[in-house]
């Protein structure tokens, strides 16, 4: 997470609390982010804010951390090239 | 495989960095001689078509606007007109197409024009992006102009242009282009001019030996020796176990998500963990990635796969953690299934 902050160009600290939570402070929002070992389908719970989200993958816990605090934020979607790389 | 398909080449470069002066010479080379070429200008009044000397096995569309920002749909169709043409004999039968770019465009967009569009797809094949760099004034126009610095690290190869009013180049030009894109082999023309073989001979595919050249096309032997810019940054990722296909598919889909605009390119070989005996090729320019070719040979003994990233500051500790905690959480996943 320290690094995704750097990379997005995103101010905030990250921490790591007692309850093993890991906790971004000094951003736009206050975020926590727990993991969820007991769900197996729902690994991650993010709280923004005090409102608590399920998360299903570390994949999906960056994109809710990062639409939190990224106001310039606007994913990009993967697109498949059409023209091969080489010849069929 | 397809034996008509045409492989397409962008020519780019900054502003009077002799784009033309080399595409004068290359058509009146008998090797050059089955190529069209689309010159693209910028301003009302287009001039560089007037300085090439085409032979009549070559035909010129002149463009004014640029590119990259403009006129992307007038590329695409410009190119579905010329291979009507080409499959109606309406024309020469062109085996070769080269884009010059005006001087102020960035090839990245004209990359994923090329790679997505439905109205040329399956005729093309990428051939690589030769950038000309003025060996007069390139330090200065790098450092001053961000757009120059994208032509050059984004290249397969990198042209040095203007020695013969210069001299060698200076080694603070060639430190600059190392740190900006130590992948691409650096050639010299002389007074523009330059072997077409050597200049287009840039893309995965070569469709002249009709062989696949992946060493040469990932260029990872040069770029383990990359100095970094402060903007852009070339780097790769190294894994020696196999990488599971779904971590694989996340991990690009995750960096396409978050810097999509900032992954300038990337290439790589991956050995598949679901796929021990073949490799895959993977490419992608900014959020737009080919979907994986698959090969029966590994180009030697080393299984490791080796993915190069090009980007606009990406931190590579960043796409190091990104791919760790992926496959860490695809591992996780797959133990509690």
């Amino acid at each position: 997470m320290v690094q995704s902050l750097a990379a997005w160009r995103v101010a905030g600290a990250v921490e790591r609390s007692r309850d093993g939570a890991i906790v971004i402070r000094g951003a736009r929002k206050d975020i926590r982010i727990h993991p969820a070992p007991s769900d197996p389908m729902f690994r991650w719970t993010v709280t923004i804010d005090g409102r608590k989200r399920r998360a299903i993958s570390l994949v999906a816990v960056l994109r809710q951390v990062r639409e939190a605090l990224d106001p310039r934020y606007a994913a990009n979607r993967v697109r498949v090239a059409l023209t091969a790389l080489v010849p069929y | 495989m397809q034996a008509d398909v045409i492989p397409i080449s962008i020519l780019t470069g900054f502003l009077g960095s002799g784009k033309t002066t080399i595409l004068g010479h290359l058509l009146r080379q008998s090797g050059f001689s089955h190529t069209a070429v689309i010159i693209n200008e910028f301003g009302e009044v287009g001039l560089d078509h007037e300085l090439v000397e085409a032979s009549e096995d070559s035909f010129i569309e002149l463009k004014t606007g640029c590119l990259c920002c403009k006129i992307r749909t007038d590329l695409a169709l410009t190119l579905q007109d010329m291979l009507q043409r080409r499959d109606a004999g309406k024309c020469s039968p062109f085996d070769r197409i080269v884009i010059e770019t005006s001087g102020l465009a960035d090839p990245a967009p004209i990359l994923q024009t090329l790679m997505t569009d439905t109205s040329i797809a399956g005729r093309l094949v990428l051939g690589g992006v030769v950038t000309t760099v003025d060996t007069v004034t390139g330090v200065s126009t790098l450092q001053r102009e961000d757009i120059s610095q994208k032509q050059v690290a984004i290249a397969d190869k990198i042209v040095l242009t203007k020695l013969d009013l210069n001299g060698p180049a200076q080694p603070a030009l060639l430190r600059r282009l190392a740190e900006l894109n130590a992948g691409a082999p650096v050639l010299s023309a002389d007074r523009g001019k330059i072997d077409s073989q050597c200049l287009f001979s840039a893309g995965l595919y070569d469709p002249h030996a009709r062989s696949l050249d992946v060493n040469s096309w990932l260029g990872e032997e040069r770029h383990s020796h990359a100095r970094h810019d402060a903007d852009i940054q070339t780097y790769t990722l190294v894994r020696r176990e196999p990488i599971r296909a779904v971590t694989l598919t996340l991990f690009l889909e995750t960096l396409a998500e978050h810097c999509g605009a900032d992954l300038l390119r990337l290439k790589g070989i991956v050995n598949v963990a679901e796929s021990p005996d073949r490799l895959a090729v993977i490419h992608g320019v900014q959020h737009v990635f080919h979907a994986p070719v698959w090969l029966k040979r590994w180009p030697s003994n080393d299984r490791s796969s080796r993915i190069v990233f090009i980007t606009r500051r990406v931190p590579q500790r960043w796409v190091e953690a990104l791919f760790e905690a992926i496959a860490a959480e695809v591992a996780d996943v797959s133990v509690g299934c």
